[in-house]
């Protein structure tokens, strides 16, 4: 193990992998650090909005001023978009605690969901291409 | 502790492996949103483990839904010359897409019948998670619940997505975007990156859209259709 991370930072590739390794990590813990303090600033201010809305307004304006700069954040933006699915696995293991509802009320709650979701997609769909189709119109 | 690290372990573990199977072979019930959890449910029920215990130490996951959703701004702040031109044709199919959201689960809900914290559970599930979560603590509906209808609305996208953009002749990036994001959240953005960068962006802005008028309206609307 020792040998091997010796032998990564004398090769010249295996050093640029740790240092992106190391950034996306530094940058992953600003955003926890970040999302923190916007809590607490919902929490102080008493603010009716979640604390991830107001840290994406937060982060855009201050993007935005030129007080973060895009190079700063964008590793660690990337990793965590890119497994953002992982986060939410705890959350749907956590149906295990509700098996008499989902054998009670499953089928009804997929049902629901199922038709709830096509009808979604039709009207947004639909609406965002007239407005779309609309305005390449406008414009030629 | 030693026992809360390990389930830590194994849900990266099984993600990561199930994540490469995917890569190899993709095949929407082999997607890893629907394989880990099911697993890892396997695992639970084998072992007799509660939830609660695998949850101590899974649960440090959850605690990067929040930090990831921030993170959104960065792509907002990349793609806002597309959020400029397509302002109109975002909000306004966004817009609708979250009203009729909460509107038909809330709606086709009562009408089987189901429960009243169902109903109020299912009632933000096209928002993003962070989101929905707090606007179903905010109802009274069951967060965990929330969790799962969001995760199903997720895997829908993904899987009747693609065949509704085929069957309505979405052809337009932006429109296909605003289908994508209002409907699947970040699932629906996956889905969409793999369209084109247009498709992903406008999705990315129709989810934060979405997300933002599913936590104005949803306190609203919900006293309208009792």
């Amino acid at each position: 193990m020792k040998s091997n991370v010796v032998y990564c930072l004398h090769n010249e590739r295996g050093l640029r992998h740790v240092t992106k390794l190391l950034k996306t990590t530094a940058q992953v813990v600003f955003f926890i650090a970040f999302s923190k303090l916007a809590d607490m600033l919902v929490e102080w201010l008493h603010l009716p909005i979640p604390g991830s809305i107001l840290g994406i307004l937060l982060l855009f304006a201050l993007l935005k001023l030129g007080v973060i700069r895009l190079g700063w954040i964008e590793l660690g933006t990337r990793w965590l978009l890119a497994e953002m699915l992982l986060f939410f696995i705890p959350s749907a293991v956590g149906i295990v605690d509700y098996g008499s509802l989902v054998a009670d009320s499953g089928l009804r709650i997929a049902a629901t969901i199922v038709v709830s979701t096509a009808a979604v997609m039709a009207c947004s769909g639909w609406i965002g291409g007239r407005i779309a189709a609309f305005k390449e119109k406008k414009t030629i | 502790m030693i026992n809360a690290m390990l389930w830590l372990a194994l849900t990266v573990a099984v993600y990561v492996l199930s994540k490469r199977i995917y890569r190899r072979y993709p095949k929407i019930y082999l997607t890893p949103l629907l394989v880990t959890p099911i697993v890892l449910i396997a695992a639970l029920e084998l072992s007799g483990v509660s939830f609660a215990a695998y949850d101590k130490g899974a649960g440090l996951l959850s605690d990067l839904v929040e930090p990831a959703t921030i993170a959104l701004a960065v792509t907002l702040y990349k793609h806002v010359d597309v959020l400029r031109k397509h302002a109109g044709a975002i909000a306004a199919g966004a817009g609708c897409g979250a009203v009729a959201a909460v509107v038909t689960s809330v709606g086709l809900a009562r009408m089987l019948g189901l429960q009243t914290n169902v109903t109020d559970s299912l009632a933000p599930r096209s928002a993003t998670t962070p989101i929905a979560l707090s606007v179903s603590h905010m109802i009274g509906g069951v967060p965990t619940l929330t969790a799962v209808a969001t995760l199903i609305t997720g895997l829908l996208g993904l899987l009747i997505g693609p065949l509704a953009v085929k069957a309505l002749r979405v052809n337009s990036p932006v429109a296909r975007g605003v289908l994508f994001g209002t409907s699947a959240h970040s699932a629906g953005i996956s889905k969409a990156l793999e369209y084109d960068a247009v498709t992903g962006s406008v999705a990315s802005i129709s989810m934060m859209f979405t997300a933002f008028v599913t936590l104005c309206v949803t306190p609203w609307i919900l006293p309208w259709l009792t």
